[in-house]
């Protein structure tokens, strides 16, 4: 390729992967009117109003701001969890929406920016996946990881858990560029990248593992490559270069990470060490949650260890699924066939074709995927946020897709091109360079797609066709929703069923916050109190988790009825219903 | 021909199986509005006394919202065990049964839209000659406690009182209320056993000493009087409370006594009624106490059959 055609061929890739990032925002926004607040968004709210009172005071006075009461005083709202998306959401708030009303309600000013990480991760999966392994890999890959219900849910919130999959991938990514192409830049980037990642969630704890074990791996393989065992190997080593560009990532990672944290976390600027510690031990030490799985509710130590894996299977489209193995399959492949010939004694010889893949890329992939899912091997670890603590894994699921399905279009081309003298179709199918991605593409997306699409409201809801889909999931006893974010779906109901003269909401597991979020975004009428008592309350809200039965249980006792007058769900499936009084229900004419 | 010449068809087949596959199963299970129309079939079906029982039971809030208090009433909804019925209406879907009926012969069966409605037949079907929860106000009963004498009065507009996320059991309007605060009350409440399903029972939580004393008066016994009693799972199952006694008093002679340890769940109880069995008005004491009164949110429920 000529440097005018690699420069037009960068400049295109650029432009799809923003075009990919900026129509997954812009899908996101349309549709986050339909969500209601989860409770941990409701938190950051808090966090992120406290923050913006900080930011706002840093550009009028910045030093009485920059004073450490000043910065305690707003950093401390919610210091169990890094400050840098909440700062974002701070930044969004004030500037884009109290300045410049950029939002149709204050709301979508806070999650603007997750879900801008979000497109951002979209747009970067189809950049790595590309450079990797072509263009149709990497459109499948941001495509496939897009059309992931759970991860579309996710994207809409303001919280940090897409967040830290964009930032856990883009630390990756920058590590893997300075494998490839050497230099100062890419390395300071990890560093920088991880300094980020870290500022987001813990999660990023596992991205030097991730490196440094790839790495390692790396050294290791160039060891065995020099012994007698070399000849058997059916992939050569990355040169020795590479291996020091590695090592110089790492040591840019462990020496920036820490300081970006430090200086864009004001809660750290003092007591850094002991605070440091609280959070750390904070997440060691996570207290256990309920989590219902296969009809049982576990609410401490030992957790199943199948879960992670199941609710995987369960949630991520199957096609996906399969289109990973398929990947993983066709770029093992030269591994399993060399492992199989020197079980059988034979001696292996390289394809002189085989390119050398001196990042180790499907190494550093397959890496990332196993670190993510360690930590939910062990039965200690804390099951309180269903498939998003292992949501960094998925960037790596969809690459790997993505490697599979461009295997498979290669395969279909040269059927085509095996039968092209049979008919004129498959002649001209066999000539064009897109059609059968393009063909093969569209049936395999439909499925993610249709997946996700009709999942929303109910992300948390949603199970692929592989358990029965919804009705499957509640069948087999798998979660069916937690957060309390259902509420933004019987505002309608509320508004509709109050009395002109206002009502009282029993609102359960919605945190007061994400409630008074729906009502200064307008979507339930001010004249709705929220209530943290059934009694004396004229409705009472109720999100289905198992161990929240004893809830349902308060209403029928306090309404003296258990017929819900409203029940939300998805594809038939309940999820959150409502009770409310004899009066109102006499207002309206419903029976009991 | 080599055999895998034609697999790449397989993802795209795959692709559009998973997609028919969605919409397969998210039409399966019945709308509102398809609820609403079984109601008449259920209401021809079910027969005085029928338990009615929804399967899968992640549809019985649906059920109970389409057929309302009448046919699914908290007494049944909420009941200690399926023993006392003898003839139960299944209305399932999906295909899926209840274990609760296994053994239960069939009688009937009707399909209606999405729903099968099968009308089952208790095979060892148990007359209940007295159910205590249902009598616990008066005249039937009173309340009073033993350390410090008290009387605990009957009201009728208590405020009720409801303990939110994680909390307490609603206490009704209708209860007996005790000195010392909210807690100290009897009434009937739905408390959510170790599996979270709903048990209607007897609200007794126990004084710092001597005991809790519902007594029900004129009494028809039958041979046996049984129950259950247990705490709300989230309570009972930190394991870290006191044990907790039940006692069993019929004319003043102690018929059983039933320990109730943290984790034993949704209990059951039976004692011999020997030389009171039969009778046709006796006098019958629930005495409820523990060493510790710490989170002992006691409640049970009794019948003598």
């Amino acid at each position: 390729m000529t440097r005018n055609g690699g420069w037009k061929r960068s400049l295109g890739d650029a432009a799809i992967a923003l075009s990919l990032a900026l129509g997954y925002v812009v899908w996101l926004l349309r549709t986050t009117k339909d969500l209601g607040y989860a409770r941990d968004e409701g938190f950051y709210f808090q966090a992120a109003q406290s923050y913006g009172r900080w930011f706002e005071a840093l550009l009028t006075d910045r030093h009485a701001a920059l004073a450490r009461p000043a910065v305690d005083a707003a950093f401390s709202v919610n210091h169990e969890h890094p400050a840098l998306i909440k700062s974002l959401f701070a930044l969004s708030s004030v500037f884009l929406q109290k300045r410049h009303h950029l939002f149709a309600v204050e709301g979508d000013s806070y999650r603007f920016p997750a879900m801008v990480l979000a497109g951002g991760v979209v747009g970067l999966v189809y950049v790595w996946g590309t450079q990797a392994r072509g263009r149709v890999a990497g459109l499948t890959a941001a495509v496939l990881l897009a059309a992931m219900p759970r991860f579309f849910f996710h994207a809409h919130l303001a919280c940090f858990d897409v967040p830290i999959v964009t930032m856990w991938t883009l630390g990756a990514y920058m590590y893997w560029r300075s494998l490839r192409d050497g230099g100062v830049l890419f390395p300071l980037l990890a560093g920088l990248c991880f300094g980020l990642a870290l500022d987001t969630k813990h999660n990023s704890w596992f991205l030097p593992i991730a490196c440094g074990a790839h790495f390692l791996a790396l050294q290791v393989w160039a060891i065995l490559a020099r012994t007698r065992v070399g000849p058997l190997l059916p992939v050569p080593p990355a040169p020795g270069t590479t291996r020091r560009r590695g090592f110089a990532a790492l040591v840019a990672m462990a020496l920036l990470g820490p300081a970006v944290l430090v200086a864009l976390w004001p809660w750290l600027w003092h007591d850094t060490v002991p605070r440091v510690r609280e959070y750390v031990l904070f997440h060691l030490n996570h207290e256990y949650y309920n989590m219902e799985f296969l009809g049982k509710n576990y609410w401490a130590a030992p957790m199943p260890r199948g879960y992670a894996w199941l609710m995987t299977a369960a949630t991520v489209p199957t096609v996906t699924l399969v289109l990973f193995a398929v990947g993983l399959a066709v770029r093992g492949r030269l591994w399993l066939v060399g492992v199989g010939r020197w079980l059988a004694g034979k001696r292996v010889t390289l394809r002189a074709e085989t390119p050398v893949d001196a990042a180790g890329t499907d190494v550093l992939w397959l890496l990332c995927i196993l670190i993510n899912y360690a930590a939910w091997l062990s039965p200690g670890t804390p099951i309180f946020g269903g498939t998003k603590h292992w949501m960094t894994a998925y960037p790596f699921l969809a690459l790997f897709a993505g490697a599979g399905f461009s295997a498979v279009v290669g395969a279909a081309r040269a059927e085509l091109f095996r039968s092209r003298r049979r008919s004129a179709i498959v002649r001209r199918f066999a000539a064009s360079s897109w059609a059968p991605a393009v063909v093969m593409g569209a049936a395999v997306a439909a499925a993610p797609i249709t997946e996700t699409v009709r999942s929303h409201p109910w992300g948390l809801s949603s199970y692929t066709p592989l358990v029965g889909g919804a009705a499957g999931g509640a069948s087999l006893g798998l979660n069916r929703t937690f957060w309390g974010y259902a509420t933004g779906a019987v505002a309608d109901f509320l508004d509709r069923e109050a009395p002109p003269q206002g009502a009282s909401v029993y609102i359960h597991d919605t945190a007061g916050p994400a409630w008074d979020m729906l009502l200064r975004d307008g979507r339930i009428r001010k004249d709705i109190r929220g209530v943290w008592s059934i009694a004396g309350a004229d409705f009472g809200i109720y999100h289905h988790e198992m161990h929240m039965l004893g809830q349902e249980y308060q209403n029928w006792v306090a309404f003296g009825t258990v017929r819900p007058a409203y029940i939300g769900g998805l594809d038939g499936v309940p999820v959150i219903w409502v009770y409310e009084t004899e009066r109102i229900a006499a207002l309206h004419g419903h029976g009991r | 021909m080599r055999p895998l010449r034609y697999a790449f068809l397989a993802i795209p087949l795959l692709g559009l199986a998973e997609l028919a596959a969605h919409f397969w199963f998210a039409k399966r299970p019945p709308t509102s509005d398809e609820w609403a129309a079984v109601v008449p079939a259920v209401r021809q079906t079910k027969l005085d006394g029928d338990l009615l029982v929804v399967s899968p039971a992640w549809a019985d809030p649906a059920a109970r919202s389409a057929l309302g208090d009448a046919l699914m009433p908290l007494r049944d909804v909420a009941r200690p065990d399926a023993t006392r019925y003898p003839h139960a209406l299944e209305l399932s879907i999906l295909g899926e049964h209840t274990s609760e009926l296994a053994g239960w012969r069939e009688e009937s069966r009707r399909v209606e839209g999405k729903f099968l409605l099968r009308r089952l037949e208790n095979p060892s079907p148990v007359h209940v000659v007295y159910d205590f929860v249902d009598h616990a106000r008066p005249p039937f009963a009173d309340v009073r406690g033993t350390e410090p004498p008290t009387v605990c009065g009957w009201t009728t507009h208590a405020p009720i009182v409801a303990g939110g996320l994680g909390g307490h059991p609603t206490f009704p309007a209708e209860r007996f209320e005790c000195p010392g605060g909210s807690y100290f009350n009897v009434g009937v409440t739905v408390i959510a056993d170790e599996e979270f399903r709903p048990r209607r029972c007897l609200w007794s939580h126990p004084f710092a000493r001597g005991e809790i004393v519902t007594r029900f008066h004129q009494v028809p016994l039958g041979r046996v009087l049984r129950g259950h009693g247990g705490l709300y799972w989230i309570i009972e199952r930190k394991k870290a409370g006191a044990p907790i006694t039940l006692t069993v008093r019929v004319d003043g002679d102690t018929v059983g006594t039933a320990v109730h340890r943290d984790g034993d769940g949704w209990a059951p109880f039976q004692f011999d009624l020997g030389a009171h069995a039969g009778a046709a008005a006796a006098e019958v004491e629930f005495a409820v106490s523990t060493p510790s009164y710490n989170e002992r949110h006691f409640c049970f429920e009794a019948d003598t059959r």
